[in-house]
């Protein structure tokens, strides 16, 4: 409901000899005033200081700790860091910036966020005038691509990937009797069908859940693993005949009757509660992941573990650094990308925040290899997540990506949730797109 | 005659100045509101990517969105929960009303005061705290409901379930604002009334029935009316409560408003003109049931 002011508005008398020309003096004023708040902004030439830039990031990837290092390393810049909302905040705010011509300088976009951006890449400064297309090596290909318009421009340089792995409690799997090294359990595994395997064992010896849910922790893993997903490499919306998509789907509808999961949807309140109570072992985990369970259940600390992912490879997620067309100093954000974003600015950066570079470079490098987190018990977090990317195959991630996958998400909840019949799901699914996006 | 000339001049003043006196509130009005609701109207007949290309389409976006069920299962569910929220809201208000006027009650500023709690506690808040008491598993509500042996109840998965949990969001919530509207309404009855009818032997459901409820009539026409326009652009309550997926309030858009829907069309997935065009169905929506309202209301308005 929207407030009731006026009701509150009780009957003041007005003040009793107020010059008549006030209120209209007034009201030119706030004309004017009105008007100059309008005027603002939308000029294409730079026009800040170069000493200072504004910098849009979104809750929960720990971009101050990067800029705080930025700024201790070049004193004389000073970064303004707004962290908008969420990702999903954070483009929103974005795409009305960018309508109403009052940009930030430096903004952070989520990848599932970024194809709408990419396609209209007259809203962005084209990054190749500072000298991207010379550093583009040094970034994996498939992801550096996806920040690549038609024609040509690289509107955005990535920041971190995903990567996929599965976070399990050894605890609970000790008390089921399951092996709890993390080696031996992700040989469980190799297929999603041994994970669902293990699931029912899991559930037969506790009478537990096993992993949190279908959706996420198996269809967005799932989906994520095959060479196409909703698009063709031509970029022709293909969800309705693309294998991986349905095979997905079936493993996730199978997961769900298997009767192996605790039906918790990602970030529910429920979720939390019901991770820190170990109500379910496994939770498919993204690097990004892996923060959400140390926020959501400090008490587990030291019982979980990291394995595989089942078929081995595999990435979800992954940020952008872009600079939008009106930014009053490109180039001092410009100089705030190129040296964080060096294969040994993301390096040092995972060490710090366990983002995950998107510079091959580094991979091998003994600070990622060998950091170690101690909540998952020591998992080497670094190099898990590097081997799940190393053999994966990219494919596009168009405009309405999002939308086809939070249907198809939202259609396996339901049946998850015993209110859809697994049998119409996939049909369902497909209507809803179809709705949602036209094609 | 310079004395003539001097008052036409005072009584042109005269004229001007009130309208100057409220300009200012026509001039916000106009900024903030006449000009955004015409530039709405505009926007509904473009494709219109907020940031890319405004192509004109004419009456599409409304034949689509007479076409859409999404739009038909956001506007059933708005009514739903408005229903859901109003009616008790306001015969909750009108009783405590009743109760916090009664002249012998002890603490009577205390109580008026703290009706006032719910309203100034933040939405976001308010939301957050009641979608954990209705949770499926963890929930303090189905841990009641299994004491006595019934549920667990999934409130957020199930239609009707999640109507009534947001209902009793926003009931939680308006319910002492109303209450207190009723309360100094009441304070304008003369006591003397109430003691007249205690003498000639009126039982308090009768003082209630007889003496509050027709003193209050113009001030129940007007909660009603604002909470139905306020009812009917229900938003943050079902944005928060699901956040696997919170532009649908849940899988099947079980309590998707018709503001929900609007915003997810608009912010969610940048197809401006469409969530223009649910804007102005919403307007329009708002205006048939004010006017309904505004009919049926009118019958128990004080006889004159």
């Amino acid at each position: 409901m929207t407030p009731r002011p006026w009701a509150a508005r009780l009957r003041k008398r007005s003040p009793v000899k107020l010059r008549t020309t006030a209120p209209i003096v007034l009201a030119a004023a706030l004309v004017l005033t009105t008007a100059a708040a309008c005027g603002g902004g939308g000029s294409a030439q730079p026009s800040g200081d170069g000493k200072s830039f504004e910098f849009w990031s979104f809750t929960g990837i720990n971009q101050k700790k990067s800029v705080e290092d930025y700024q201790k390393a070049n004193p004389g810049v000073e970064v303004k860091l707004t962290e908008v909302g969420t990702s999903v905040e954070t483009a929103q705010a974005l795409t009305t910036a960018l309508a109403g011509g009052k940009v930030p300088d430096l903004v952070l976009i989520q990848g599932d966020d970024l194809p709408k951006f990419v396609q209209q890449p007259q809203n962005f400064q084209d990054l190749r005038q500072y000298g991207a297309d010379k550093i583009k090596g040094d970034y994996l290909d498939w992801v550096i691509s996806q920040s690549t318009a038609k024609s040509g421009e690289i509107i955005g340089i990535p920041t971190d990937v995903g990567g996929m792995a599965v976070a399990y409690r050894t605890d609970l799997f000790k008390e089921a009797g399951l092996p709890t090294d993390r080696e031996e359990v992700s040989k469980l595994w190799p297929t999603w069908d041994a994970f669902i395997e293990t699931g029912k064992k899991y559930t037969a010896a506790t009478g537990k859940a096993f992993v949190d849910n279908a959706a996420t922790s198996v269809f967005y893993q799932a989906v994520n693993q095959g060479p196409q997903k909703y698009y063709d490499p031509s970029g022709n919306v293909v969800y309705a005949t693309s294998p991986q998509v349905r095979t997905a789907f079936d493993l996730a509808i199978k997961t769900v009757q298997a009767g192996i999961t605790a039906k918790q949807d990602s970030f529910e309140e429920g979720w939390s509660v019901g991770m820190g109570k170990g109500d379910f072992a496994v939770v498919s985990a993204p690097s990004w992941m892996l923060g959400s369970i140390r926020d959501n259940a400090p008490g587990t600390k030291g019982k979980w573990d990291i394995a595989t992912i089942p078929g081995g490879s595999g990435n979800w997620g992954g940020s952008y650094l872009a600079i939008p067309k009106g930014a009053a100093n490109p180039k001092a954000a410009w100089d705030y990308i190129s040296k964080t974003q060096s294969p040994q600015g993301q390096l040092d950066h995972f060490a710090d925040s366990g983002a995950l570079p998107t510079t091959p470079s580094v991979y091998q490098d003994p600070k990622l290899t060998g950091l170690k987190d101690p909540f998952f018990s020591d998992a080497p977090t670094g190099k898990i997540y590097t081997d799940s990317l190393l053999g994966l195959k990219p494919f596009l991630i168009g405009p309405d990506s999002s939308a086809i996958g939070q249907e198809f998400l939202n259609a396996i909840t339901n049946v998850e949730q015993g209110k859809g019949d697994p049998a119409k799901a996939w049909d369902a699914a497909l209507a809803n797109i179809k709705t949602a996006i036209g094609k | 005659m310079p004395e003539a000339e001097a008052r036409v001049r005072q009584s042109l003043a005269e004229r001007v100045a009130p309208y100057a006196y409220i300009a200012p509130f026509f001039l916000l009005f106009a900024v903030f509101g006449l000009v955004p609701l015409l530039f709405t109207f505009y926007v509904a007949l473009f494709d219109w990517n907020p940031i890319g290309e405004h192509v004109f389409i004419g009456f599409d976006n409304f034949t689509r969105l007479l076409g859409d069920t999404r739009f038909w299962n956001a506007a059933w569910n708005t009514i739903s929960i408005w229903l859901l929220s109003t009616v008790p809201q306001l015969l909750i208000a009108l009783v405590l009303a009743h109760l916090l006027n009664h002249a012998r009650l002890r603490l009577a500023v205390f109580f008026r005061m703290s009706m006032l709690v719910p309203y100034i506690t933040s939405v976001a808040a308010t939301t957050i705290v009641f979608a954990q008491m209705f949770d499926r598993d963890y929930g303090l509500l189905n841990w009641l409901l299994g004491l006595a042996g019934v549920g667990p109840i999934d409130f957020l998965q199930s239609g009707w379930g999640s109507h009534v949990m947001i209902a009793v969001m926003v009931t939680w919530r308006w319910f002492g604002y109303t209450t207190l509207l009723y309360l100094a309404s009441l304070q304008a009855v003369p006591r003397t009334i109430y003691e007249a009818a205690a003498v000639d032997g009126a039982g308090a459901w009768k003082q209630f029935r007889h003496i509050s409820i027709p003193s209050l009539r113009p001030v129940i026409v007007f909660t009603v009316v604002t909470s139905t326009i306020g009812g009917l652009q229900i938003f943050t309550e079902p944005l928060l409560v699901s956040r696997s997926a919170p532009l649908t309030c849940g899988p099947v858009r079980q309590c998707q408003t018709l503001t929900l829907f609007l915003y997810e069309q608009g912010f969610g997935r940048f197809q401006f003109g469409y969530g223009a065009a649910i804007g102005v169905a919403l307007f329009v929506l708002i205006i048939a049931i004010a006017a309904l309202n505004y009919v049926l209301s009118a019958r128990i308005r004080p006889e004159r």
